[in-house]
């Protein structure tokens, strides 16, 4: 009898803790409907982040830049204060959606308070199904591999090479993603029209305008090799067409590349007398680079880039010999200062022929999780100049970002980097999503 | 060697490629268990930092056929937006401010943590690993897995399997060289829609993250048939317009 209780006894035990198995485990249990909840999805969503960055910038009093903005009588290093709020949003129905991201700068600098509000995208999106999809509005293409530049993105504003990952304001387009899938060595081929139009205040930065564009890009994922054929056609900009490509030689090691042709390109030269002057000529810009992943995932980087539309060194001599002549008048911004000659040249991210770009970074160092000291430089190999940034970027908890970082410019007169305003900034950012 | 060593060798032989045939079918069995061919998932992905301190990650996932899985993140803010492709191979994450899908590797981690690309975008097991040996003990079978490339994020796989209802219990992952880099537990059986009944979280920890711990939690998997333009670097930024 006793055995028999014993064995109910048991039974019992044992039913109880598969019929309530959250008795067994309530250690360990989880709440599965507050997960649906966090991921419900909703007609109307936005969000975007609070940033604040305090930055101290030391400034090199001979460089052609500090001459020209302050002249002799300017400070050594100044304080710059930025507030900025980012907005993005969405409102879907169906197959259309409305998408928008906004940007907005408030600046205390050495001259004072300024602010700058700007919308990079703001797109209305037709998508019938997953093999079509039509976009009209302002929005960013970002055409091309390379991790530093792009010589592909025909469409696309420059990158800002000190801050590689941050969004840019886009251009109006019409545009369209036609898709297919297919078994065997090509996986998928995707046809991108592209729609640009240039008028008096619509794209003006793009180009001339009162012309109707069209750029292209036709995708295939073939033999696990990304493959992009683009072009660019219109009367804002001379035509230019180009291909890229990414692959994956090992689990950790990628290529990618790309190379374009640019047309009928307006190039400064400088004649055998050392005058500067224009020609009119074709060009090939390209890059090449690799990614390398160790065990320790430590990151690597490193970008070849050629840039046909650039200047050589004694181009680069010639313009600052020129910028700073007698007749330029430094510590004037109306005067006939450089900007005012060579508009487009000296105020453009890297504007010259040949570069290379080196990135490492060490994800989670000693167990800090969410920790990543990094180091990237930037070597212009016409001039031999550089500039190196080492930075730490830490986020401490859910949503918040924090960057501390140090921009070094290295070069000697008349280079590049050695003519920047400053020749070093350290800035430390604080980032609050929503 | 004589004759009655040779048929000893000849039937172990014949024994053992024979239990590795049956593992290679239990192993599809457990990989239909954890889920269907073609699916939807909703997930949590916690990380566990020694002083206690956590981070949530919640993913909407979509996978289809043998070699196909994209996953969104839905938060936290600071996240959301971001997706990931894995196409045989080929893994890519999209972030949505860089604007372009840029190669990733499988042993990185988009999350942080011990989970990394291969955990979250894992493909079938029977896919990407064949079974060499199989041990019946009781209540459990232990298959051995190895790798059937060397692309795939671990080289071997120590998996015990619940008998019952042919689910992991528990697999520890190894390199080529042997050495255990996690071990995978699986707790709480659950039952979810379209009847799938499989453990709900997922626990890992690792030598080489002392003290940490990650955690996955299948809030939702559900049955779904999707195009396989789904799984192409054009609509990756688009896939929240499915959910």
């Amino acid at each position: 009898m006793k055995q028999w209780l014993h064995l109910s006894a048991v039974a019992v035990f044992l039913t109880l803790l598969s019929v309530f198995p959250v008795l067994a485990q309530e250690e360990d249990e989880i709440d599965l409907s507050q997960i649906m909840k966090a991921a419900e999805k909703k007609s109307l969503s936005g969000g975007g982040f609070l940033e604040f960055q305090p930055s101290l910038i030391g400034l090199n009093r001979d460089s052609f830049f500090y001459q020209l903005n302050f002249g002799d009588q300017g400070p050594k290093r100044v304080g710059q204060y930025d507030f900025r709020v980012r907005l993005e949003g969405s409102y879907e129905k169906r197959t259309v959606g409305l998408y928008f991201t906004g940007d907005g700068l408030l600046r205390k600098g050495f001259q004072g308070w300024d602010s700058r509000a700007r919308l990079f995208e703001g797109y209305l999106s037709l998508r019938l199904n997953p093999r079509f999809t039509l976009d009209a509005g302002k929005k960013t293409t970002k055409w091309g591999k390379g991790y530093a530049w792009n010589p592909v993105a025909f469409v696309d504003r420059p990158k800002d090479p000190e801050d590689l990952l941050e969004a840019l304001e886009g251009f109006y387009v019409v545009s369209a993603d036609i898709t297919r899938s297919f078994q065997g060595p090509l996986k998928t081929l995707a046809f991108t029209p592209v729609l640009l139009p240039v008028l008096e205040n619509l794209n003006s930065s793009f180009g001339k305008p009162g012309h109707l564009n069209f750029a292209g890009k036709v995708y295939f994922l073939l033999w696990n090799t990304d493959i992009d054929f683009l072009f660019l056609t219109g009367e804002s900009r001379t035509t230019r067409f180009g291909f890229d490509f990414s692959r994956n030689l090992k689990s950790n090691l990628e290529i990618h590349a790309e190379w374009a042709w640019l047309t009928d390109l307006e190039r400064i030269e400088t004649s055998q007398d050392g005058r500067l002057s224009t020609t009119v000529s074709d060009e090939m810009s390209a890059l090449v680079g690799l990614r390398y992943l160790t065990a320790s995932e430590t990151n690597f980087i490193a970008e070849y880039y050629h840039n046909g539309a650039g200047f050589g060194q004694r181009e680069s001599e010639a313009i600052f010999e020129q910028a700073k002549s007698p007749s330029a008048v430094p510590g004037s911004r109306t005067g006939n200062s450089a900007d005012a000659v060579f508009p487009p040249l000296l105020g453009i991210p890297n504007p010259m022929r040949d570069y290379l770009y080196f990135r490492t970074s060490q994800k989670e160092p000693f167990d800090i999780l969410y920790f990543t000291p990094e180091f990237t430089s930037i070597f212009n190999l016409d001039d031999g100049s550089c500039q190196l940034i080492p930075g730490l970027t830490y986020s401490p908890q859910t949503n918040l970002l924090m960057r501390l970082r140090g921009i070094f410019l290295v070069g000697s007169e008349h280079t590049e980097f050695g003519e920047k305003q400053s020749n070093y900034r350290v800035e430390f950012r604080v980032r609050y999503f929503f | 060697m004589k004759k009655w060593q040779f048929i000893l060798v000849a039937v172990s032989l014949c024994v053992g490629s024979l239990w590795a045939e049956d593992g290679n079918e239990i192993l599809k069995k457990v990989d239909r268990n954890l889920t269907p061919e073609s699916f939807e998932s909703y997930r949590q992905l916690i990380n566990i930092e020694p002083d206690g301190k956590k981070r949530e990650f919640v993913l909407f996932t979509l996978k289809k056929g043998n070699d196909k899985v994209a996953s969104l993140f839905l938060s936290p803010a600071s996240e959301k937006g971001r997706s990931t492709l894995r196409l045989d191979e080929n893994m890519w994450l999209f972030i949505p401010d860089v604007g372009k899908p840029i190669r990733i590797t499988s042993l990185q981690s988009v999350v942080g943590g011990v989970f990394n690309n291969s955990d979250i975008m894992r493909l079938d097991y029977h896919v990407e690993y064949a079974v060499e040996q199989t041990e019946d003990s009781g209540d459990e079978y232990l298959l051995d897995l190895k790798a059937r490339t060397t692309t795939v994020a671990y080289d071997r796989l120590r998996m015990r399997v619940d008998k019952k209802n042919l689910v992991p219990i528990e697999i520890e992952c190894f390199t080529a060289s042997g050495m255990l880099i996690k071990t995978l537990y699986f707790k709480q059986m659950t039952t979810f829609d379209d009847g799938i009944t499989r453990p709900a979280v997922i626990e890992t920890d690792s030598p080489l993250y002392e003290g940490f711990k990650s955690i996955m939690v299948y809030a939702k998997i559900q049955k779904r048939e999707l195009a396989d333009e789904v799984f192409t670097l054009t609509f990756l930024p688009k896939i929240d317009s499915i959910r």
